[in-house]
């Protein structure tokens, strides 16, 4: 089965052609999906910060990042299980964007970003915990992470007028 | 629900050269959005930290609301500044469209609400003293205050549908 194809087979599902025939289910999926954003990326944004030293300069990084991390992930739940059903309700539409396409592209690197960070220079958090100047590859770490999610938002706004 | 004196102003605002020029740039307004909910993400991220702190959520790593409060409250102010800043042009871009809908109105009495309780209420009850004295006084400014914010923003989604 083509991708096209898997799109065309998602969207026709009942319950996914059925978000997409309701007055009111695609625009409060929607909403739940933009208030994920709230509980995601203001978190996220401020540990980011605190790497770049932006914020909470006088705490240690690690409780910075196990105070917002939870709420990262919850938002992201939230964010991923709407995300889905609003994309299975118009995944061909999604597949034909370019905007949607570099959503996924933004998404992957956002992960490959939090990944590489947590598995390299988070590892020996210890050594600049509570210094409020970062090293360079954590720095570069918040800044991209910052950019991309920035990114990811625009790309959303631009797939719903497209 | 607007009275009909209302009309021949916001026709007018619909007319006006920054309101034409939303309408007639394609990307505007996905543009505008997209800082709009960003700012929104920032303030409802805020208000969200801060107040369920007040509730007990992430005592770990803060003595007390206020103390969060304080280090937040400046994001949150800035946030109110560039969602009104976006707001405008996008409502000069349509504003027949506010005209008619509920839920429009209901947003703008939400956002005076919103505003004023932060500078009373939650500077008073929240942000105010090292340590939750009056825990009753705090836990009601902290509702109110999740609840007109979420408020604002499920009536600004709500704009193009009710």
């Amino acid at each position: 089965m083509t991708i096209l194809g898997f799109c065309e087979w998602l969207q026709s599902l009942p319950w996914a052609s059925g978000v997409k025939e309701s007055s009111w289910q695609f625009p409060v999926i929607e909403t739940i999906h933009s208030l994920g954003l709230a509980v995601m990326l203001w978190p996220a944004a401020l540990l980011d910060m605190r790497l770049l030293g932006i914020v909470m300069k006088k705490r240690p990084v690690s409780e910075v990042a196990s105070q917002f991390l939870p709420w990262v992930w919850t938002g992201f739940v939230m964010m991923i299980s709407t995300g889905v059903i609003l994309f299975s309700s118009e995944a061909v539409k999604c597949y034909n964007s370019p905007f949607f396409r570099t959503k996924l592209v933004l998404l992957v690197l956002a992960g490959a970003n939090a990944l590489l960070f947590h598995t390299t220079v988070f590892r020996d958090v210890v050594a600049w915990d509570k210094s409020p100047r970062t090293p360079l590859r954590a720095k570069v770490a918040g800044a991209c992470s910052l950019a991309i999610w920035i990114g990811v938002v625009a790309m959303g706004r631009a797939l719903a007028y497209a | 629900m607007l009275s009909a004196s209302f009309q021949p102003f916001f026709d007018w605002c619909g007319r006006t050269w920054l309101g034409t020029a939303v309408r007639d740039t394609v990307w505007a307004f996905p543009l505008i959005e997209t800082f709009h909910l960003l700012a929104l993400a920032i303030l409802l991220g805020s208000v969200l930290i801060v107040n369920l702190r007040v509730f007990g959520l992430g005592r770990r790593y803060y003595s007390s609301a206020a103390v969060l409060a304080r280090q937040l409250e400046p994001w949150m102010l800035v946030s109110i500044g560039v969602l009104i800043a976006t707001g405008i042009p996008m409502f000069l871009s349509e504003p027949m469209k506010c005209y008619e809908s509920y839920s429009f109105p209901i947003k703008m009495m939400l956002i005076l609400i919103g505003i004023a309780s932060q500078f009373t209420i939650q500077r008073r009850w929240v942000m105010a003293g090292e340590t939750d004295t009056s825990a009753g006084k705090a836990k009601l400014a902290a509702c109110v205050s999740i609840l007109i914010w979420t408020g604002v923003g499920l009536a600004g989604k709500g704009i193009p549908y009710v």
